[in-house]
């Protein structure tokens, strides 16, 4: 089984300062500000389901930058229409990496469906991914990560994760802080 | 100008390049000229939250979209718009063909469409009623201009007494 935090540390380390990464709400969000804060780290509070759409959006905008999508299995499964989106736009520098620990962590542990009969990866294939990887070991996602940086996607990444809880290290707060700051360092104004 | 025009017309003094959508007949008077114009991109979704998340994304990587839905799409999106467009200050024009007013055949369709403006006030949403054809340049021009300089979402609504209603 992966650990979130020790595959978001080689995902980071393997990232350039000019890669997006978008952390999508609960653990995947404290696991990337834990692995490494950075400006171009986009953190999500509470909008659920939204990092896969967001993440589309800024690949879209932004075609000279890869974009990553860290997502858990509760919030993919909240936005699963995104997953017909993204393979449909197929934008090549879009990653999406979903941590599936088939279960509501945060809440208390409640099973997600991915828990029961849902396969996340296959899901992606069936809406139109043509790249998927499945993971569940740390070798297996380094070896999947090292496909993606090195081959034009869209990807969906399927990592199987443990039920760990993040430490309680909280990225920034502000969402306007962490919007000026991921902007200014994009040079972006709108 | 027909008002189809009028508004494409604006969109793209605006910069907008981006159309985020579902379709509704009123959206596809505007979709049918954006697909023949190279200066915009269409983004078809399927489900309008989606479009809060993308058009955001857009925004923050500094370039511009508009999320174009129906008046049901309104109420698949408030969480999205209330945790992201909202405390983020992201631009979020949204440009909604007012179903469930005057005209409507459906009435399935009147709940949320009589519940919208309150629900834009209850958001501090700003909004504004596209009802005449002399009026669509100056409430589209300056629907646009508060948006971006509020820095969130504002919603510009296409009625049946300038769209005509559904048989």
């Amino acid at each position: 089984m992966i650990n979130m935090l020790e595959a978001t540390k080689i995902l980071v380390a393997r990232l350039s300062d000019d890669d997006l990464v978008v952390g999508g709400l609960g653990n995947p969000k404290f696991n990337l500000f834990q692995a490494k804060d950075r400006p171009r780290n986009l953190y999500l509070w509470n909008a659920m389901g939204m990092a896969s759409s967001v993440g589309l959006g800024l690949a879209m905008a932004r075609p000279e930058n890869r974009v990553v999508v860290l997502q858990g299995d509760g919030s993919l499964l909240m936005n699963l229409g995104s997953l017909a989106t993204e393979a449909w736009r197929a934008p090549r520098n879009l990653i999406h990496i979903c941590w599936d620990n088939r279960m509501y962590e945060l809440t208390g542990k409640q099973p997600t469906a991915s828990a029961g009969t849902a396969d996340l990866a296959r899901i992606a294939e069936g809406a139109g991914f043509e790249k998927v990887a499945r993971a569940e070991t740390l070798p297996a996602f380094e070896a999947s990560l090292e496909r993606a940086l090195a081959e034009d996607g869209p990807w969906f990444i399927h990592a199987l994760v443990d039920d760990q809880r993040a430490a309680r290290e909280y990225p920034p707060k502000s969402p306007t802080f962490i919007k000026h700051r991921f902007m200014s360092d994009l040079g972006a104004e709108i | 100008m027909a008002w189809p025009e009028t508004i494409i017309r604006v969109l793209k003094s605006y910069r907008i390049e981006f159309i985020n959508y579902l379709p509704d007949a009123m959206g596809e008077r505007l979709l049918k000229l954006a697909r023949e114009d190279s200066d915009f991109d269409l983004l078809p979704l399927a489900r309008e939250e989606e479009g809060v998340g993308t058009v955001c994304g857009q925004m923050l990587g500094g370039r511009r979209g508009v999320l174009l839905m129906p008046t049901s799409g309104l109420g698949n999106s408030l969480n999205a718009i209330a945790s992201l467009a909202i405390p983020y200050k992201i631009p979020l024009p949204m440009i909604i063909g007012f179903r469930g007013g005057l005209g409507e055949f459906n009435g399935s369709q009147v709940m949320m469409g009589q519940a919208m403006p309150d629900i834009f006030r209850a958001m501090r949403i700003p909004y504004f009623i596209l009802k005449r054809e002399d009026e669509v340049e100056t409430v589209t021009e300056g629907f646009l201009r508060l948006t971006f300089s509020n820095e969130g979402p504002a919603a510009l609504l296409i009625s049946t007494q300038l769209a005509g209603w559904k048989e």
